[in-house]
């Protein structure tokens, strides 16, 4: 009997619950809420402005429904403003840049994971040190040299340089992927009867495969989204990118004085649509090289 | 064929003081399955690793059906390894994998289809054909490992603790099948473990390594009946050998606690001496027995089919091996008695096995 009494007790202690929420009262349910609707709001307001302003014939610098909707934008910057050729342009860049990083950086990050050196701890350090440096500290060199070595207004100029900007970090990831892969599966390969270098592209590489998506991603995006050594480099219209139409667009589309807001957001949505296509069409790949997983495969 | 000789082959690795491997010299037999016994960090592996070619030896020669292997690139050496972690391609399906050596070495599609099916069939693993390595259990991926080293017919296969990610009894299992397998196919087999049961069971010899050195080559009954040397003694066998202090009074050796045994036949006359006792070399008797060595029982552990009775001799203790019906109560005296030809005497200060 002295045993039903406490547990009676504290059926009845317990309050019974008003909505089925883990330990929380309705006020902090509504704050949380609230905390997440700003927050989302602050990070989905440019886009949303970005979309309505492109198809209103009379944009302007606030977000507004299109009282006229129409491709009218659309059309103009690909007639007036030569936004294919910056299209064009971007997409052979990053697309270039993107598949020289991944084989310089799938080849260095293997090395480093792989191979005994007795400096390698300085080596890996000082890699890591680059990628400290600040880019404007290096434009004037940068252009000097590109100049000297006639690299400027041509596409090897911006691959070479775009490919540079996030080789240190890349290298180090990759580096950390490399580790991930087990050496015991490229020794079984060798013992299979393959050779390294083949090994290396039939067992490893596969294996490694979200840290390369991961690497051709970050890569490509760099690219895609530098403007500082694009503006360096490039003073010829038949060869900038679009952030530089983007800029220039921006600065003198409306006669120095006021702004095309419509092309400007038009070029937005053309910017961002094919980064959102390739994240989307890849992102399962992509996270899980994010979170340094490889397996599953 | 798969003759293995290993000509005092010597390992120095710059992470660590004590060479890994020293002077190890080792022939093995077309078809015998050699086991590399020893605790972790005793050099089997690197051994194993050598004769791979994914370690080189610092100094000596490997060398298989007599032609050095040194210079060659593990892909040139015709030996296939089965690692601990089975090292499956976890991008490929089973089928491939156990496919991919054969591929490599260029084979006919037709060719290939039928060793794979074979090899399939031998280990009864032709379900899982289609699977991928991640949807395989951890025995599952042992037996495709396997086929994946089988299905080449190398001239020798390496075996780094294959056993030693499955549970107790699937490893006893599999140890079985694994000797009969070996049996059937005739492979010279060097097989690396640190479990002295696992090596006892599978091996036609056993190499017994410690600190990077060769302690002892012999069969199974050789390195536990005439242990080399206390460390041989003290690995082998479960419960290891007990090992006392001794002196010796002419043909009589005197243990720790004044028991007195007849010292075996042809015993050289020393000080220092060690006698080791197997557990069931110790006759153990509840009643007074002329000649019998009093002792009091520690402890008895029943093991189903035999009793380890823990008796205190002086201050060692010794385990005693007895029927299951034996089984003393703490504090019981007992009487001990042996046989000299079970007795084995070692060097104190060397090690070294005296008869």
């Amino acid at each position: 009997m002295s045993i039903i009494g406490p547990q009676a007790q504290a059926q009845v202690a317990v309050p019974p619950r008003v909505r089925p929420l883990e330990g929380g009262s309705r006020l902090e349910w509504v704050l949380m809420h609230l905390a997440f609707l700003v927050v989302t709001v602050f990070f989905l307001a440019p886009f949303v402005w970005l979309f309505t302003a492109a198809f209103d014939a009379q944009s302007q610098a606030y977000i507004r429904w299109p009282a006229q909707p129409t491709f009218g934008n659309f059309v103009a910057i690909f007639e007036r403003y030569a936004f294919a050729t910056a299209l064009g342009n971007s997409v052979f860049v990053a697309v270039s840049t993107m598949l020289l990083t991944v084989v310089v950086v799938s080849l260095a990050g293997y090395s480093l994971s792989r191979i005994e050196l007795r400096q390698k701890t300085w080596i890996t350090y000082a890699i890591l040190l680059l990628q400290t440096m600040p880019l404007s500290a290096t434009m004037v060199p940068i252009y000097g040299l590109a100049r000297e070595l006639g690299l400027r207004n041509s596409y090897l100029g911006l691959i070479l340089v775009h490919s540079a900007i996030e080789l240190p970090f890349l290298v180090w990831l990759m580096k950390g992927f490399f580790d991930s892969v087990p050496r015991h599966l490229e020794e079984a390969s060798w013992l299979d009867g393959r050779g390294k270098f083949r090994a290396l592209f039939e067992i490893v590489l596969p294996v490694a495969r979200p840290g390369i998506a991961v690497a051709a991603g970050l890569s490509f995006l760099s690219a895609w989204a530098e403007v500082l050594m694009v503006l360096i480099l490039v003073d010829q219209q038949a060869m900038k990118t679009i952030p530089l139409a983007f800029y220039e667009t921006f600065r003198t589309a409306g006669g120095y004085t006021e702004v095309q807001y419509g092309l400007v957001a038009a070029m937005g949505v053309l910017y961002v649509l094919p980064v959102m296509a390739v994240f989307f069409a890849t992102r399962r790949l992509m996270v899980r090289g994010l979170m340094g997983s490889t397996r599953g495969l | 064929m798969g003759k293995v000789e290993y000509d005092d082959v010597w390992k120095q690795f710059a992470t660590r003081d004590a060479p890994a491997v020293r002077g190890l010299t080792l022939d093995i037999a077309d078809g015998e399955f050699l086991v590399l016994l020893g605790p972790s960090g005793c050099g089997k592996t690197t051994a194993l690793r050598m004769l791979a070619g994914l370690e080189h030896p610092d100094r000596g020669d490997i060398r298989i059906d007599g032609r050095s292997v040194i210079g060659l690139e593990p892909k040139d050496r015709d030996v296939a390894l089965v690692f601990q972690s089975y090292a499956l391609y976890p991008h490929m399906s089973v089928r491939d994998n156990i496919e991919y050596p054969l591929r490599v070495h260029h084979l006919a599609a037709e060719e290939r289809l039928r060793k794979v099916e074979r090899v399939a069939e031998l280990l009864r693993i032709r379900h899982l054909l289609p699977r991928r390595p991640a949807q395989l259990s951890g025995g599952e991926q042992q037996r495709v490992a396997l086929a994946r080293a089988i299905v080449r017919e190398p001239r020798v296969f390496l075996m780094d603790e294959p056993l030693s990610n499955l549970d107790a009894k699937l490893r006893t299992h599999t140890r079985t099948e694994l000797k009969a397998l070996q049996r059937q196919l005739g492979v010279t087999t060097i097989f690396v473990t640190h479990d002295q049961a696992e090596a006892m069971t599978m091996a036609d010899r056993i190499a017994v390594l410690d600190a990077g050195q060769l302690q002892q080559l012999g069969t199974a009954d050789t390195v536990y009946q005439r242990p080399a040397n206390l460390f041989v003694a003290q690995f082998i066998g479960s419960p290891p050998m007990n090992i006392v202090d001794a002196t010796r009074d002419r043909d009589v050796l005197v243990l720790a606690g004044g028991w007195r045994v007849d010292a075996p036949r042809g015993l050289d006359g020393r000080a220092g001496l060690k006698v080791g006792l197997r557990p069931e070399a110790i006759e153990l008797d509840l009643a007074a027995v002329s000649g019998a060595q009093p002792a009091e029982v520690l402890v008895s552990e029943p093991l189903g089919s035999e009793v380890i009775v823990n008796v205190m001799l002086g201050d060692s203790l010794l385990k005693v091996r007895t029927a299951p019906e034996v089984r003393p109560d703490p504090g019981t005296r007992v009487y001990l008695k042996t046989q000299p030809e079970s007795v084995r005497v070692f060097d104190a200060s060397s090690g070294a096995a005296l008869n």
